[in-house]
């Protein structure tokens, strides 16, 4: 039996976080990324070509920004992260109340500066908005976007994310009686 | 790895095309090198009892992959400043994603360059989007 669905828009807005990163920017892990993305750009794998163009340590990948801080196998945010869920968390509500499929249609990516082998990531996130029912070719469910803005060690601001999934019940295959 | 040369650029050129297989490894593989271990991307069963024939593509790994492809042709004197991207058909295995670009913009005095890219596969758009990046300005 789903739950009721709550007034939604009241989970709009919010100051969610700090969320760690598990690890600190690593060769290995920047590594596994290029492999799987084939990608060749010298600067996050030979750490003469990342201090030829002026890098103190091996460059990330850009877009690796969000994967610092993704809570992984276990699910689980290292300790130092606020406790609950970030503004994505009003996804764990719709889905009780009868929405369990989530996809994710847009993300918006802006990068400050280049992370580097040995920085500290953490980001913080507020939910920007969530939408009103919407029915789509996937089912009937919600537009949720989040922003989340990235931090390094030095609390300098190194990239923001707008993320937006789409929570929803699938269509059925045939009505059931 | 030396990318294109600035001055040479015009609005409406056209990057190389990307061909990349979308392989069940590059799915899982991806998804797992963006730490993203929702079940969706890698256990079959699990995404067919959400509606999907198959396991897909995850969003960190299209987005790595517009990265990529940019990264390519733009060569490591670039740098990346923004990826706004639209995900559209899903990237399942055995499919084939080919990319395009297109120059949109140029900002002579900065090297800023946007650039529009579509990622096809045989089912429609997967992704599409704008990548803006800056260029060394000789």
């Amino acid at each position: 039996m789903a739950d009721a669905l709550p007034d939604l828009q009241q989970y709009v807005g919010g100051d969610f976080g700090p969320f760690l990163a598990w690890d600190e920017v690593n060769a290995a892990m920047i590594r596994h990324w290029c492999e799987a993305m084939g990608d060749a750009c010298p600067l996050y794998t030979d750490t003469a070509a990342a201090a030829a163009a002026g890098f103190e340590q091996l460059a990330a990948p850009p877009t690796m920004l969000m994967a610092w801080t993704m809570p992984g196998y276990g699910g689980q945010r290292p300790p130092g992260s606020a406790s609950g869920d970030h503004a994505l968390g009003v996804l764990a509500i719709i889905e009780a109340a009868g929405y369990p499929g989530v996809v994710a249609v847009n993300c918006e990516q802006e990068y400050f500066q280049y992370l580097q082998v040995g920085d500290r990531v953490y980001f913080r996130s507020s939910c920007e908005a969530i939408s009103d029912e919407k029915t789509t070719a996937l089912g009937v469910g919600f537009f949720v976007t989040e922003l989340a803005t990235f931090y390094n060690q030095r609390d300098e601001v190194v990239g923001t994310q707008r993320f937006r999934v789409f929570k929803y019940r699938p269509q059925p295959r045939q009505a059931s009686t | 790895m030396s990318g294109p040369e600035f001055s040479q650029l015009q609005v409406g050129d056209t990057l190389p095309d990307l061909a990349i297989d979308i392989t069940a490894k590059l799915i899982v593989g991806g998804a797992i090198a963006s730490r993203d271990f929702q079940d969706v991307h890698h256990d079959k069963a699990a995404a067919q009892a959400l509606g999907s024939p198959d396991i897909f593509m995850n969003i960190l790994t299209s987005n790595g992959l517009v990265g990529r492809y940019i990264s390519d042709w733009a060569g490591a004197e670039a740098r990346l400043n923004k990826v706004t991207i639209k995900l559209g058909v899903p990237n399942f295995p055995g499919d084939c994603m080919t990319f395009s670009g297109s120059i949109a913009a140029i900002e002579p005095a900065t090297g800023v360059v946007d650039v529009e890219i579509v990622g096809a596969n045989s089912i429609g758009n997967h992704v599409t989007g704008t990548v803006q990046v800056t260029l060394p300005v000789f």
